[in-house]
């Protein structure tokens, strides 16, 4: 009922009539923004903060967010852990793989920047956004559950605010 | 069998005459020429009295000077474990592979070849499989080793 009482911010009610008329653009952002399906990337730690918001305690679903097991199906891609210099092809590769619009969560110090591993480490990537770009980034080692669902949140406003142009 | 007894039993009964490291630690401890390795790791296998059946782990050590290769071997059957390594100079660091006696030791030599740079003679797959496939930048667990990507640790003032 949330979304069907907000509808007039963003529609016009025609008086008298059961129509709403409204732009493609904010219909196409809004149902993406209330449906991101997220791509189960997790590595380390942080994959069972993931798993903990994903569960019914904190529960992913009231968003609209399902994981998917292939990054075909997906929408975002929660990089959830350490990203090794052997594991960074796989994820660049995953990345290449799911179809636009796509977004992406650096979840974790180690996703960030490398976190405990950025000093003597010869086997650690320094950040995964030295290979792919990234659209929020969630402080924490690992951050907690309330974290993560902010950060996706925050993808939701950001999708609001783009234009069907930039979804080249 | 107690420490002692085992201690007592492979030295009197392998040819090779390992020398024993004195420790407070509940298991017997060997140096083993790395000569003498495979031909020690088939008689605690294969003798009935100790039966040591199970590679627990096989690690590399570098300790500057040298290396050594150390091994943890148990009897599930008889309830008692020993522990051996071997000694290899800097210049020429080679060992036959125990992977016949205990196919455990398959990776963990393939490991140490990887990370060490320590030749295992007659392992039938030593390709990398910890670090990426176009690492060229050496053997990152040797002492000393820089590479070229890695940020040192800032000096506690």
């Amino acid at each position: 009922m949330g979304i069907i009482k907000k509808l007039p911010v963003y529609a016009e009610k025609i008086p008298g009539g059961g129509l709403v008329t409204t732009s493609l653009n904010s219909a196409f952002t809004l149902t993406q923004a209330k449906s991101l399906w997220y791509f189960l990337f997790g590595t380390a730690c942080c994959a069972i903060e993931l798993m903990a918001t994903g569960a019914s305690r904190y529960d992913f679903d009231r968003l609209g967010m399902i994981f998917r097991a292939s990054p075909r199906q997906s929408d975002l891609l929660i990089v959830a852990g350490t990203i090794t210099l052997k594991m960074a092809p796989v994820v660049k590769r995953l990345y290449e793989q799911m179809a636009e619009p796509r977004y992406v969560l650096a979840m974790g110090g180690c996703a960030i920047g490398g976190g405990p591993f950025y000093y003597d480490s010869y086997a650690v990537l320094k950040g995964i956004d030295k290979i792919i770009p990234v659209d929020v980034y969630v402080p924490g080692c690992p951050p907690r559950p309330e974290a993560l669902l902010q950060g996706c949140l925050e993808v939701g406003k950001k999708i609001r605010t783009l234009k069907m142009d930039d979804w080249s | 069998m107690t420490k002692e007894e085992l201690t007592e039993y492979i030295k009197d009964n392998f040819s090779g005459e390992p020398e024993v490291i004195e420790n407070d630690q509940p298991e017997p401890y060997f140096i083993v020429k790395a000569e003498d390795v495979v031909a020690f790791s088939r008689f605690i296998h294969d003798d009935p009295k100790l039966q040591m059946t199970f590679m627990m782990s096989l690690s590399g050590v570098d300790t500057g000077e040298r290396y050594e290769i150390v091994y943890n071997i148990c009897s599930y059957r008889l309830k008692h474990r020993v522990f051996f390594k071997t000694i290899l100079n800097h210049e020429k660091p080679e060992v036959d592979t125990v992977l016949d006696i205990w196919p455990a030791a398959n990776w963990y030599e393939r490991e140490v070849w990887e990370l060490f740079g320590i030749t295992i003679r007659n392992h039938p797959n030593l390709t990398r499989f910890l670090l990426p496939e176009d690492w060229d930048e050496g053997f990152p667990m040797c002492k000393g080793w820089v590479g070229k990507d890695v940020i040192p640790f800032p000096e506690r003032k």
